[in-house]
């Protein structure tokens, strides 16, 4: 029987192996990019995808693990780039070289999903597993904010 | 610098550009030598153009590399300003290798807007007075009658309106002015504003396509593994559990490339995915013969630099009499500072796509100098450079590693082997022990002070494993000119004497954002407030006062320059007031790539756990392109200066890198990021750069404030060193 995967509302074959990390089957096999490599072992965020809707890094998830669950990566997580946090991320100018983004953004997104009134701790403790080397850590903190509080509006 | 009609040249291209329109091209004068030794008259070499289309759409190219500095809206920014074209028609392009087009697109050294802003502007007013021209032929009336307003001519006489789409065909037919007059600071649209990025909206959409994202036909992927040790070899090499993998396809033995910025040389496995190809690699067994440099310890090399800089060393620079001024001397200073190498560890890893055919070579990759590539592919290949086809992509960071494009020349090894285009991903962990270092390095100050707290003469030795070392290996230690920083010192001290300790390098050498400025400002602006210190002395007064003192006229703008930007960043912190037990604001200005930035950093010490709460920046980089855009420089100066100050050293033991991955290589992370502020100098001064002065005054402003507040003083970078 095949495994399938759902990613971005679209079912896929799973044809490689189970121990393939989520990361590279999606990258190299499916050519779908905007999910980034920066470290491999979990350690930086770059990664960052939803399984059902909640935070993983993918490179530490292997495909063998997702059967059957719903995959979100940064091309699906909304329309037209209007989720609160892609509108608050371009209101702030956040993004500088962009590589740590997707992942900051699909890390907050998980993270505003459960905890709709963060106060700063809650958000920096929330995204201290997503390292930015261009350093706009003061925007995305105005950012998640921000759509935190558009969120709770629009509830 | 000279402007072209290249309306009508078909040799224009491009994907993507309509046919017909206006389209300008800028030329630098290259300078050619004749036979006999005169200059030869620069042949038409356009040099990166703007294009407008009979729609109205512009387009406008970026020759130097965006990294997320911001360059690539910055001076496409400038042209539009100067051109009145509305930038919502604007899109801007990445300009490939090409500098017989773009002129140069090294990208590095705080360079590119300083450059680049005139020429950009002239081509842009340019291109405007030739539309007006336009519509004054249209019209029948004279260019006077006529203004431009974003995308559009108007008709002074009636307000009839022509826009820039209606006009491009005849202003391609008109005559380029040569001089053509640029707005003042107050016409400005866009110039001094904060345009938001072109390319944010791709952005947060991962829709920006890095060097490491590019998908072709029968595309194959690659892993490498390099010598740990500089200088080594590959001893022995068995492949077979390799390529018995599934989805493995070759190993690929990788021979060294002897040019200053090649390749050391390793072993690739091809697979049919970049994990397989990790994976693979593992599977190898290799033996390498580690040579010389597996001596290489870090901890002993920098006792050996402190060792260096506290004895005599090679004079570098001699002014006035050091020695009578100790002797007369009411009070002396001495302190040695150290830091360490470190990573440029962007986040997005060394990765190349690369296409090598019998008749072709396509290269797509995150760079800093498309034409090094160029160049160093074509030797390799045996072709010309203008044959090597560089698409420049967006780059997931760079700060001075990605000028180096070992990782393109790889992948083009490979590609050409396996005849498959390929693309190189290299591991965070093989990213992190194959790079090109920041410097270690040791430094010894001594000073002396009169009664009235004035700096009568100042020694400072430097040792440290330079950058020329790349370029000569055989040296024993920095040459005279790399401590122009410390020679130029805007005190200006009248006995001043500087000396270069041994220090040959065992690794390879690279620039770092801010390069020797890190360092330079550390020692410097840490020891001049301990100076302040010793003689009793506000450390702001005492600055203001040594800046006052500077007595070579040289250095008198960046003496006020310095003292400019320093007062603002500490009356913007509250310098002065009263904070409470144990937090204080540690202040520091620094003057490197022709900009000057000081910083008030505040924070609190408790238990020796130090906490910054605020940073005040100020800077002063002349004209400013785009506020917004140098704010985030300051913001991401003051991460990148956290980082370094506090917690992150490479070390290196029997000749290789010890660190690995983030887990040991403990950059900053968002809980640490305190609140910056940035304050502008306004000035009237041409533009220079940003994308690296930030960077130097940090550490010296938090070893100030951490011994104000706690009175523990740190001469040692990071502060805090891992035990790894």
């Amino acid at each position: 029987m095949n495994k399938t995967i759902v990613i971005n509302d679209i079912e896929h074959t799973i044809n490689v192996d189970s121990d393939m990390p989520l990361l590279w089957f999606l990258r190299d096999d499916l050519e779908i990019t905007g999910t980034k490599y920066g470290c491999g072992t979990g350690l930086c965020g770059a990664c960052t995808v939803h399984v059902d809707g909640q935070a993983v890094r993918s490179c530490i998830t292997t495909v063998g693990s997702v059967v059957g669950k719903r995959i979100t990566t940064i091309e699906g997580l909304s329309e037209n780039a209007d989720h609160p946090l892609q509108k608050a991320w371009l209101n702030n100018n956040v993004p500088q070289c962009g590589y740590c983004q997707a992942g900051q953004i699909m890390n907050a997104a998980s993270f505003l999903a459960t905890n709709a009134a963060p106060t700063e701790d809650e958000i920096t403790n929330a995204m201290q597993g997503n390292i930015c080397r261009c350093g706009t850590y003061q925007r995305i903190k105005t950012a998640i904010s921000e759509a935190a509080d558009e969120m709770r509006k629009e509830a | 610098m000279s402007l072209s009609n290249v309306s009508r040249r078909g040799f224009i291209k491009t994907a993507g550009l309509a046919s017909g329109g206006l389209v300008i091209g800028i030329s630098f004068p290259t300078s050619a030598k004749s036979v006999d030794g005169n200059e030869i008259k620069a042949a038409f070499n356009p040099n990166g153009f703007i294009h407008l289309a009979e729609n109205g759409d512009t387009l406008i190219y970026c020759g130097r590399c965006e990294m997320g500095q911001g360059v690539s809206t910055a001076l496409p920014s400038a042209v539009a300003d100067e051109m009145e074209a509305d930038w919502g028609r604007v899109t801007v392009k990445q300009a490939d290798g090409n500098e017989e087009i773009y002129g140069s697109q090294a990208t590095g050294g705080s360079a590119s807007i300083r450059e680049m802003y005139q020429p950009m502007r002239e081509a842009g007013a340019a291109a405007k007075l030739m539309l007006i021209a336009a519509a004054a032929k249209v019209w029948k009336v004279k260019p006077k009658d006529c203004y431009a307003e974003a995308h559009f001519v108007v008709n002074k006489n009636n307000n009839k309106k022509l826009n820039y789409g209606e006009l491009a065909s005849i202003a391609a037919t008109m005559d380029v002015p040569s001089s053509p007059k640029l707005k003042t600071k107050d016409e400005f649209r866009y110039i001094g504003k904060s345009l938001p990025r072109h390319d944010q909206g791709k952005a947060v959409r991962g829709e920006l396509i890095y060097g490491v994202d590019t998908k072709l036909p029968g595309l194959k992927y690659a892993a490498i593994v390099h010598c740990p040790v500089l200088g080594g070899h590959l001893k022995s090499l068995d492949s077979s559990a390799a390529l018995k993998m599934k989805g493995v396809s070759d190993v690929v033995e990788i021979s060294r490339f002897n040019v200053p910025y090649g390749s050391i040389g390793g072993v690739a496995v091809v697979a049919n995915n970049s994990w397989i190809a990790q994976q693979a690699l593992k599977k190898l067994k290799i033996e390498w013969e580690l040579g010389s440099n597996k001596i290489y310890d870090t901890k002993t090399y920098k006792q050996q630099l402190v060792k260096n800089v506290e004895k005599p060393a090679q004079l570098a620079v001699e002014r006035g009499d050091v020695n009578k001024a100790f002797k007369e001397a009411k009070h002396r200073v001495k302190a040695t500072y150290t830091g360490g190498h470190l990573s440029h560890a962007p986040m997005e890893p060394n990765a190349s796509v690369v296409w090598v055919n019998d008749d072709s070579c396509e290269v797509w990759a995150s760079t800093q100098s498309p034409a090094d590539i160029q160049k160093v592919l074509a030797q390799y290949l045996k072709r010309e450079p203008k044959d090597i086809l560089v698409h420049v992509m967006m780059a997931g960071g760079a700060f001075g590693r990605k000028f180096k494009c070992d990782y393109v020349q790889e992948a083009a090894v490979i590609s050409e082997k396996v005849k498959a285009p390929i693309q190189l991903t290299w591991s965070r962990e093989e990213d992190m022990r194959t790079g090109y270092y920041h410097s270690i390095s040791a430094q010894h100050i001594e000073a002396s002070l009169d009664d009235d707290a004035n700096i009568t003469g100042w020694l400072h030795r430097a040792a440290f494993p330079s950058i020329s070392s790349l370029f000569d290996p055989s040296l024993d230690r920095a040459p005279a000119n790399s401590l122009g920083e410390i020679n130029t010192y805007p005190f200006g001290i009248a006995n001043f004497r500087s000396e270069t300790g041994e220090a040959k390098a065992h690794t390879r050498i690279g620039w770092y954002r801010a390069v020797y400025a890190i360092f330079y400002g550390f020692a410097c602006s840490t020891f001049a407030d301990e100076l302040a210190h010793k003689a009793g002395k506000d450390p702001l007064a005492f600055l203001t006062q040594a800046f006052a003192n500077n007595t070579i006229s040289d250095l008198d703008v960046a003496a006020k320059r310095c003292q400019g930007a320093l007062s603002l960043a500490a009356e913007k912190a509250g310098w002065g007031k009263k904070l409470p037990k144990g937090q204080a604001i540690g202040i520091a200005v620094h003057y490197s790539f022709r900009s000057y930035v000081a910083m008030a950093v505040h924070v609190e010490v408790i238990n020796d756990v130090i906490k910054v709460l605020n940073v005040d920046c100020a800077i002063d980089c002349g004209q400013i392109l785009n506020t917004d855009g140098a704010t985030a420089q300051m913001e991401g100066a003051v991460v990148m200066g956290m980082s370094l100050a506090l917690s992150t050293e490479v070390t290196f033991k029997e000749g290789a890198v010890v660190n690995s991955n983030f887990h040991d290589y403990p950059v900053m992370r968002i809980k640490d990021m305190p609140n910056v502020r940035v304050h502008i100098v306004e000035s009237d001064e041409g533009p220079t750069g940003l994308g690296e002065p930030g960077v130097a005054p940090f550490a010296p402003a938090l070893s100030n404030a951490v011994f104000a507040a706690s009175g523990k003083r740190y001469r040692d970078i990071p502060f805090k060193p891992m035990t790894v």
